[in-house]
């Protein structure tokens, strides 16, 4: 027997002892780039029932963050797996529980990489009030999607919204305990709560819309697309109205992985970052029927470029 | 979802044998009569009224410092975290329960296991506020319990074996259950916990014996509540009259107000007395108005559900005040009179004596050292706000950070879920309390499931350096602090005291303590090996005076950071449940 067969012995004894006491100690499997490209496969985080990002349609897994999940595995060269994730209160929240050190009920379920992170240095660099970086054991990276807010109406029931003060005398749908929740319950000294009614997701308030019981909907502009499309046969429109008051407009969203994982983060990162630059990430938003914006993290690079 | 116990097992020794042999049906009158006998505990509180007062005395001040473990009981397994529970006592079987949403019953002679049961959590479940469970319910030949995924379980109380599951609400809506249920004239009742995922708070009567639904009451304003007649809903009127007379909009229909922390119940008046958390949304500008029924106490006809009365503590709440604390009904004289009253110490600071017969407010005095958000109470116990202590206007919120507010006590509360204990010997309450406050400030860089949010941003502090917790004697009549005993890190663990003169509590440093009831002097302290943050209890089996309390740090204090984690982050984790007395040649004296 050669010193290089009893050197390999030794090393794989070592990983699946490392990987033992994972389980032995109830903690996150360490999964680095070269663990993960040995073992054939990516955890993707991904929010559960959230279209048109993620959820399931014929018990499949489908929409845009589903197909971004899936290219990365595929550039990577390994199987595409889904890490569903329960939305916590916060960002904070989910990040701890799905990717740095798993939720107190279930430790070792972790994904390799979390899809829909904003990217927002000013949220990643965040301190409490001791001093303390808040999300220092996540690494927050490649931003593939601007998003915004946006409203839908029924052009029956209010032919345009031009402004929010129509909502003063028709009634709007938001999802329970979101920023649209918050702008529409307190903006404009509250004289838009009253006309504000809450629903457990954004399709249930398309159904309202639907039933005639609200004349608008107000979410994210990809989930208002989506939902406009799913109701192409009705006269609901995307209204034009700016957010006058409203704390944050757009925001760019990106990906997370584990501190100690930034090799594997730096590897997705440069695959999502050329399928923004080279328009895949927009064909997938337009496959699904959604407008795209380009993450503002690009401004000026993408037309630097160009002129280079 | 499919129930089973994964580690149902049967001593099949002698001494097993002749437990099993001696155990009795648990009877209504038992359970009436609690709080009078003891050599039994089949009440979640020691009494339905939730005194935790036994009238014991072989353990006394003066023998005290002789205490000795008799046994202790690991609960097993990597679950070793938040053990909140009170065990309970029947023909010398202990039952408990522990966190997971695990029950065991345990020969109380010996401290071994005479059955387990685990209740399969299903994937992908997140209870809003760590694993806990605080206990069960005996009755007829069962032992009840609610779940993590808000389901109540009962199993054979002999046996272990399940005899009905029954789901209260759904956990994929933010439901859940941690407290003990009580059984109040054949009905077992119960609350529901949850989150700030839009719940609605509600207290049901299910049949012990099958599990079937008799009544249920939504606590906040605007719904119908049920009595189910032959299977069907027959409604039985509107909590509060109608929808929107306290809130705006259509924020009724998810208004909040868990009934988080379980009841207690009054046999002279025969009424339910549940506290209810705090309204949704958090932010309280969002929904001017009162906000009925959260953040109050609620007096409930254990009959049909209707509701007799209700006292508001903080109306509006903005500060996550939460008020869900225990009402526990007492009786005193005054000018020769006998007042029929209830305590209650909030979350928010003050300690409310009211006349439980009809709510109405008799005094009520803060029970910590300050408190910032009001200036005090008016002759109806409502608060009188100060001027600006409440956290801010979210429309006024810029893409900076909100003006913060420092408001004391913190959102943990003056006192939190841990049980109080009424003394009738004494006249004193002993209340398990914390001086903490906490800055908190709108904080518009937020996000949540994807998109831009605003949250509320907040540091939880200690009041001062040298301690967190404080164990005080409370005069309900004057509102006196008798004596008050400091602890370093926070209270979270019940109390309990005793005709010998006796407090009992446990710290989160791993003590189980016992206190002179009358000067506050610590008599005793014996250290478990991990937090306690259960409630002990006391009964007498064969001659001798027991003490058991379980042990395991956890719940919500170590799961927020700032100043206090500080405080509590060198603590380990355990899951024991300990079990003292006298040795023999000093019991009976």
């Amino acid at each position: 027997m050669n010193a290089i067969y009893w050197w390999l012995m030794l090393l794989m004894t070592l990983s699946s002892l490392a990987q033992a006491s994972d389980a032995v100690l109830d903690r996150p499997p360490e999964r680095t780039y070269d663990i993960v490209v040995e073992s054939g496969y990516l955890n993707v985080g991904l929010y559960r029932d959230f279209p048109p990002y993620s959820y399931l349609e014929n018990g499949e897994p489908a929409g845009v963050d589903v197909a971004i999940g899936q290219r990365i595995a595929e550039e990577l060269g390994v199987e595409f797996r889904v890490h569903w994730i329960t939305p916590d209160e916060t960002l904070e929240d989910d990040l701890r529980n799905n990717v740095w050190k798993g939720h107190y009920l279930a430790k070792r379920r972790i994904a390799d990489v979390m899809l829909r992170v904003p990217y927002d240095r000013r949220f990643a660099y965040m301190r409490d009030s001791t001093g303390e970086v808040v999300n220092d054991q996540v690494v927050m990276f490649g931003p593939y999607q601007q998003e915004h807010w946006q409203i839908a109406h029924d052009a029956e029931a209010l032919d345009a919204v031009r402004t929010m003060a129509v909502f003063q005398y028709h009634p709007i749908g938001v999802e329970i305990d979101t920023l649209p929740d918050t702008y529409l319950s307190s903006a404009f000294g509250g004289s838009l709560r009253d006309s504000t009614q809450h629903f457990r997701n954004v399709e249930r308030a398309f159904d309202a819309m639907l039933e005639g019981r609200v004349h608008a909907v107000m979410s994210t502009r990809a989930e208002i697309d989506h939902q406009l499309a799913r109701h192409a046969d009705r006269p609901f429109r995307s209204a034009t109205n700016g957010f006058p008051g409203l704390v944050k407009q757009s925001w760019d969203v990106g990906m997370a992985v584990k501190h100690t994982h930034r090799e594997l983060g730096h590897v997705i990162e440069a695959i999502v970052d050329r399928m923004v630059r080279e328009g895949e990430i927009a064909d997938i938003f337009a496959r699904h029927g959604l407008r795209y914006s380009v993450p503002a993290y690009y401004d000026g690079i993408l037309e630097m470029d160009e002129e280079t | 979802m499919t129930y089973r116990s994964i580690s149902t097992r049967f001593t099949l020794g002698t001494l097993a044998m002749a437990v099993s042999l001696g155990a009795q049906a648990v009877t209504d009158q038992d359970i009436l009569n609690d709080h009078a006998t003891v050599d039994d505990v089949v009440t979640y509180g020691m009494g339905l009224q939730g005194q935790r007062y036994s009238s014991l005395d072989q353990l006394n001040a003066d023998n005290v410092q002789s205490l000795q473990p008799v046994w202790a009981f690991s609960f097993g397994s990597e679950k070793m975290r938040g053990q909140e529970s009170q065990p309970m006592i029947k023909d010398g079987v202990m039952y408990v329960t522990a966190s997971y949403s695990r029950a065991y019953a345990i020969d109380a002679r010996t401290g071994e296991e005479i059955w387990q049961y685990d209740a399969r959590l299903p994937d992908g479940i997140m209870p809003c506020c760590d694993v806990v469970n605080r206990g069960g319910a005996l009755y007829d030949d069962l032992f009840i319990f609610g779940t993590l995924d808000a389901k109540l379980v009962a199993l054979n109380k002999d046996t272990g074996k399940v005899v009905w599951v029954k789901q209260v609400a759904d956990y994929q809506e933010g439901y859940s259950i941690t407290a003990a249920p009580i059984i109040v004239n054949g009905k077992l009742i119960t609350g529901v916990s949850g989150g700030e995922f839009g719940i609605v708070g509600k207290v049901e009567a299910y049949d012990p014996r099958t599990g079937d639904l008799l009544w249920t009451r939504p606590t906040v304003e605007g719904h119908m509540g049920y009595v189910y007649q032959d299977g069907e809903a027959v409604e039985n009127g509107i909590s509060g009259g109608e929808a929107g007379l306290t809130w705006p909009g259509d924020m009724w229909e998810t208004g909040g107000a868990a009934t988080w922390l379980g009841g207690t119940y009054d046999p002279d008046t025969d009424t339910l007395f549940f506290g209810t958390g705090n309204p949704a949304p958090w932010n309280s500008h969002l929904r001017p108005g009162d906000n009925l029924f959260s953040s109050s106490r609620l007096a409930i006809d254990p009959n049909d559900g209707s509701i007799k009365w209700h006292f508001q503590t903080t109306p509006n709440d903005g500060w996550d005040y939460d008020g869900v604390n225990e009402l526990i009904s007492f009786d005193y004289e005054q000018n020769g009179e006998l007042v029929r009253a209830a305590a209650t110490a909030d979350r928010n600071g003050f300690f409310y004596v009211l006349d439980r017969t009809d709510g109405s407010f008799i005094r009520g005095f803060p029970f910590v050292d300050e408190i910032t958000w009001a200036e005090g109470l008016d002759e109806n116990g409502r608060p009188i706000y100060t001027e600006g202590g409440r956290p801010g206007d979210p429309a006024a919120t810029e893409e900076d950070k909100g003006e913060p507010v420092l408001a004391r006590p913190a959102f943990l509360g003056g006192k939190n879920w841990m049980p109080m204990a009424y003394n009738q010997t004494t006249g004193l309450f002993y209340v398990p309390s914390n001086e903490w406050s906490m800055d908190i400030w709108n904080e518009p860089v937020s996000y949540k499931r994807g998109a831009a949010y605003l949250g509320a941003g907040f540091t939880i502090k200690p009041a001062n350096e040298e301690f967190i917790g404080v164990l005080r004697a409370i005069d309900p009549s004057t509102g006196e602090e008798v004596w008050r005993h400091e602890n370093r890190a926070p209270l979270w663990g019940g109390v309990m005291t005793t005709a010998g003169n006796l407090v009992f509590t446990g710290t989160p440093e791993g003590y189980l303590k016992a206190f002179d009831a009358r000067t506050g002097e610590e008599l005793y302290r014996f250290n478990t090996g991990s937090g306690v943050v259960g409630t002990p209890i006391t009964w007498e089996m064969d001659g001798e005076q027991y003490v058991s309390v379980a042990s395991g740090w956890g719940g919500a204090v170590p799961l927020w950071g700032g100043e206090v984690a500080k405080v509590v982050k060198d603590f380990n984790q355990g899951g024991m449940l300990w079990t003292f007395k006298l040795p023999s040649e000093n019991g009976a004296q």
